[in-house]
């Protein structure tokens, strides 16, 4: 599988992006969101670096999912700054839309064009976006679909594949674009679990391939294996972050280890937990 | 059955050139109606799915004062009411211009209710990639929200074309209005109604079929 995962690197080679220097690739600075009464992040702090791949983990409703769409501005924070490659951009002004063009995401619900066939829904960013001529935009689109295990089904319909398949095809819709990082958000929390496999190894690859990524997952397996670092939010607040196999196996905060408990894929056995009053296994 | 039995087949082919111009007209007025009809609906359709103030009340206003008035009365308006304020137009610019605006109204709503059927979550994949929110609903937006308002909208071309038929009552010689005249001053009734019926049936079905292939090329292919 590593000759696979330099087979991403090699399509991504004329990466113009990849700055080596010291700015991180995303940073941000104490972000506020919230809906209404509702608060969503509070005062969160983050960065990644060039080539490194940041998993986050957490509850549902901890906010991680939103910090992603904070990121990447599909949604607009209350208060606090995020740079990308060291440009702020969150201030008044920026083109949000060729900020998007260079950061890449991957939805928990595939999100790809139903009226396109695969090719189609891979090139249409880059044809209609970056203004790529047709002919190379297809072969960059045909040498991702073969990183992606999918050679065969550039002229299918996304609804003629399989879950798994079309999380695959929206991973290659996003590198088309040569994105300085991708966000994944819960890619593989739609999937049936037979299919879970399939796309973390393409984004294991993908990680190996140096491409910088911020990913929210409940797979801790993946997390462990992949990550270079590991955030734990809750609540709206990083609660710990570090060393993934640290997190997960000595945990420093309570919430942590309470989430991890309940997370029944660090359980040995559902024996081990009960329900409590808050209806929360324990 | 007597009504059978004086039926003349050659009375109606004596009249042949005159409700081929009568054919003709109705075809003009529907054209060019249901083309506006389509612009009209896309734009304001487009409008009110994404609530532009203002516009957005405008058109809804619009749609309201068409969709609760009979097209007749709407008719009349334009043919005896806009002249008085000086706007004076020949009965084929009534035919299309009334039309139209009815049409276009129905179709502000078929094209609406199509966009807004477009999950969010797929104008968001487009917005990532880098698209503008007006490149957005280019790229996503319309093609799959038109698809969905294709079956409405095509419901609402076939009425544009069978209201042209009301042009009767502004004197634009269409089908309907070269047979009613003809049977008026020949008194057959049986023969002229007969054509219409036949006429109408034949042009709304090519209508259909047309739309129908269009329909097939364009189905989504899934249901969202």
């Amino acid at each position: 599988m590593q000759e696979r995962g330099e087979g991403i690197a090699a399509a991504l080679a004329d990466e113009p992006g990849a700055k080596t220097n010291g700015t991180p690739v995303v940073r941000a600075e104490q972000i506020h969101k919230s809906f209404g009464d509702n608060v969503v992040l509070d005062g969160i702090d983050l960065e990644v670096s060039t080539g490194e791949t940041l998993v986050v983990i957490g509850p549902s409703g901890s906010g991680k999912s939103t910090l992603l769409r904070c990121i990447n501005l599909l949604e607009p924070i209350q208060s606090g700054r995020i740079f990308f490659e060291g440009e702020e951009i969150t201030k008044k002004g920026v083109r949000v839309d060729q900020v998007r063009q260079r950061i890449g995401i991957v939805f928990q619900q595939f999100n790809l064009f139903p009226h396109l066939r695969v090719m189609d829904n891979l090139t249409l960013g880059a044809r209609r976006v970056k203004k790529m001529p047709r002919r190379e935009a297809e072969e960059r689109a045909r040498d991702l679909l073969v990183r992606v295990g999918l050679p065969e089904k550039e002229r299918s319909y996304p609804h003629q594949l399989s879950g798994g398949q079309q999380q695959r095809v929206a991973i290659a819709r996003a590198l088309v674009m040569q994105p300085h990082v991708m966000l994944f958000d819960e890619v593989t929390s739609a999937l049936d679990p037979e299919l879970v496999g399939e796309v973390l190894v393409v984004m294991r690859d993908l990680a190996r391939s140096g491409m910088t990524m911020i990913v929210v997952t409940h797979e801790m397996q993946f997390a462990r294996e992949v990550g270079d670092r590991l955030t734990f939010m809750d609540e709206g607040k990083i609660v710990e972050q570090g060393i993934p196999a640290d997190v997960l196996d000595r945990p420093k905060q309570e919430r942590t280890r309470k989430f991890l408990r309940r997370s029944l894929q660090m359980a040995h056995s559902l024996e081990e937990l009960t329900i409590t009053q808050e209806g929360e296994a324990e | 059955m007597d009504i059978l039995a004086s039926f003349e087949w050659s009375f109606i082919w004596e009249n042949r050139e005159e409700l081929w111009e009568g054919f003709k007209n109705t075809m003009k007025a529907s054209a060019i109606g249901i083309g506006g009809a389509f612009v009209i609906g896309l734009v304001l359709g487009a409008i009110r799915a994404h609530r532009i103030p203002v516009a957005s009340q405008l058109a809804a206003t619009y749609v309201e004062i068409i969709r609760n008035t009979p097209i007749l009365v709407q008719i009349f308006f334009i043919f005896y009411f806009l002249p008085r304020v000086g706007v004076s137009l020949e009965p084929f610019t009534v035919a299309w211009v009334a039309v139209m605006i009815w049409g276009g109204a129905f179709n502000t709503e078929n094209f609406r209710a199509g966009f807004e059927a477009v999950p969010q979550r797929l104008r968001e994949a487009g917005l990532a990639l880098g698209f503008s929110p007006f490149k957005t609903f280019l790229n996503v937006t319309l093609p799959v929200g038109g698809r969905i308002a294709l079956p409405s909208s095509i419901n609402t071309y076939i009425s544009v074309l069978k209201n042209t038929s009301l042009m009767l009552v502004v004197g634009y010689a269409e089908l309907t209005a070269v047979a009613y005249s003809i049977q008026a001053n020949t008194f057959r009734t049986f023969e002229m109604f007969a054509v219409l019926a036949v006429a109408y049936l034949a042009i709304v079905w090519m209508l259909s079929a047309l739309i129908r292939l269009l329909e097939a090329r364009l189905r989504l292919p899934e249901a969202l």
